[in-house]
């Protein structure tokens, strides 16, 4: 029967997915990434208040994406449920919603104490009324007691929405590109790289750039340069596991790897370019951070092309 | 237990295209979008003269080990102990990802918009959808639960399509399946399918 096989990709997940993906493992790596730095290398409250908002905010903005595609939108109140987790343990999205919804409400508290002292949010009308609460000030002053408490459950939540993102495409077993363990291994660094030029960019735009902040950006820096060797190296082993093997996998190879958008566009300028302006800038230093800025960018849009491909490229066997 | 399944002969398939219409009918698909619980693909295999046309029937396979059950969030997708994959409506909210997960193409989407004009096209009374899901075949499991075969399987002049209990000893299609003579499609997924086909070419040389 197999003689009339043909192969499709679909259409039913597509760029709109990938912004969720994308934003799900960026906003997740960035919250943790800046709860991590400030509870074990640099007391930092600027970072954690960026960290902390932008990446609920892109939390928030990933999950509408997906939330505007529901057929019933009155049904996710079943994967919000946290029940859920007892009776589809085997669903990535019900742990996914988790992960997104408990590390927000974490991260929320993680950053409270730092938004009670923070002369910013005290100018913003309302909210510094709901501030000047005294409840929300005794929450504000309980979570900054069990802060570690609070930074750790947001992190843990956060490194679960960002495995969950590749764990997702992992779970559809049709399409060889995404049913291997590579992807949720591609997805996380894709994700913590992404996160570390975000931060970057804070650093250096946001945060006025601060000479103490300076081990910070170079310790980023590095950071980001070996999440991007790594990322290529883990395409590298894309590239010959999709070569050899089901004619799905082959196929999907052809379509990534005969893409310029997806060679130039995201290895080229997504990879290899921020790659070797961050190895400049690690072994011999720039003078300028504009360099490391237009890195910065790159890894970002390459981080949003990887996953827009990869939902193009997974490529379903229909033996009809 | 009972186990249930389909063999569909591909040799006796002569493409009526009564199955699609039997289970629209009976199921209330949105016919008007081209989305059916069952599709009949027409296809020419060959080159030059020799030349076979295959009418190949396709539907859910209501695997017993289910990749859409197992990624659904909400529960909504289900198992019968009887093995018949259904959908429960209330539910499902709709991600389509066991749309992305089957690899049998047996889901498809209703919308609100689908309800409302399924009401028009089946009839306000008569029309059974209330809310929007990711719909599927479920071997017609209101019939059968009343003893009698899905409404492709009833309708099917051709008698391609066979209906019945692989954990019944003395049922047909087990003899089918055991001897080999039915094979399931795409069985190296490990999805473990019950729908099984007897295939055409080999007769057909």
């Amino acid at each position: 029967m197999d003689v009339t096989t043909s192969f499709v990709t679909q259409d039913i997940w597509t760029w709109w997915l990938a912004i969720y993906l994308y934003l799900g493992g960026m906003g997740a790596a960035t919250l943790t990434t800046t709860f991590l730095t400030d509870m074990y290398l640099k007391p930092h409250p600027e970072l954690v208040l960026w960290g902390a908002w932008s990446g609920i905010a892109m939390l928030g903005v990933g999950s509408s994406m997906l939330f505007g595609h529901l057929l019933d939108h009155m049904a996710v109140i079943h994967v919000l449920n946290p029940l859920v987790l007892f009776n589809q343990p085997h669903a990535w999205i019900a742990w996914g919603t988790q992960f997104i919804v408990w590390m927000m409400v974490w991260g929320f508290l993680y950053a409270l104490p730092y938004m009670l002292e923070s002369a910013f949010f005290g100018r913003i009308p309302l909210l510094r009324d709901i501030l000047a609460w005294e409840w929300v000030q005794k929450v504000g002053r309980t979570c900054g007691r069990h802060c570690r408490l609070c930074g750790w459950a947001a992190s843990i939540n956060g490194i679960g929405t960002v495995v969950y993102t590749g764990l997702l495409l992992q779970s559809f077993p049709a399409v060889a590109l995404w049913h291997n363990p590579g992807v949720p291994l591609l997805f996380t660094v894709s994700a913590f790289s992404t996160a570390m030029a975000f931060l970057l960019l804070v650093l250096n735009l946001a945060i006025k750039k601060r000479e103490e902040d300076r081990p910070l950006r170079v310790l980023y820096e590095r950071t980001d340069l070996m999440l991007i060797a790594a990322e290529l190296v883990i395409l590298f082993s894309f590239f010959f596991y999709l070569q050899r093997g089901s004619q799905s996998a082959a196929i999907s190879a052809q379509l990534l790897w005969n893409n310029w958008g997806w060679l130039i566009g995201f290895i080229g300028f997504g990879l290899l370019v921020p790659f070797f302006l961050e190895l400049k800038g690690v072994i011999k230093g720039w003078s300028s951070p504009a360099p490391i800025m237009v890195a910065s960018v790159l890894v970002l849009v390459g981080g949003y092309l990887l996953r827009y491909y990869f939902m193009y490229a997974g490529v379903y066997a229909q033996p009809w | 237990m009972t186990r249930y399944a389909m063999v569909i002969d591909l040799n006796t398939c002569v493409g009526c295209n009564a199955c699609m219409a039997a289970c629209a009918a009976e199921n209330q698909t949105p016919v008007w979008k081209n989305s059916w619980r069952t599709y009949v693909h027409d296809k020419e295999i060959g080159t030059g003269e020799d030349i076979h046309r295959r009418f190949f029937p396709r539907l859910c396979n209501h695997c017993s080990n289910p990749p859409c059950m197992s990624v659904c969030p909400t529960g909504a997708t289900y198992q019968l102990d009887n093995g018949i994959v259904q959908v429960d409506e209330d539910l499902c909210m709709g991600c389509q990802a066991c749309a992305m997960a089957c690899p049998y193409a047996a889901r498809f989407e209703v919308t609100y918009g689908d309800v409302r004009e399924g009401r028009e096209f089946f009839g306000e009374h008569t029309y059974r959808r209330r809310r929007p899901s990711v719909d599927k075949c479920n071997f017609c499991a209101q019939r059968v639960l009343e003893g009698r075969e899905p409404a492709c399987v009833e309708t099917c002049v051709g008698s391609a399509r066979q209906f019945g209990d692989l954990d019944n000893p003395d049922d047909p299609i087990r003899q089918m399946v055991a001897s080999g003579t039915a094979r399931p499609l795409m069985a190296y997924l490990g999805t473990e399918p019950n729908v099984y086909y007897i295939d055409d070419l080999k007769r057909r040389g």
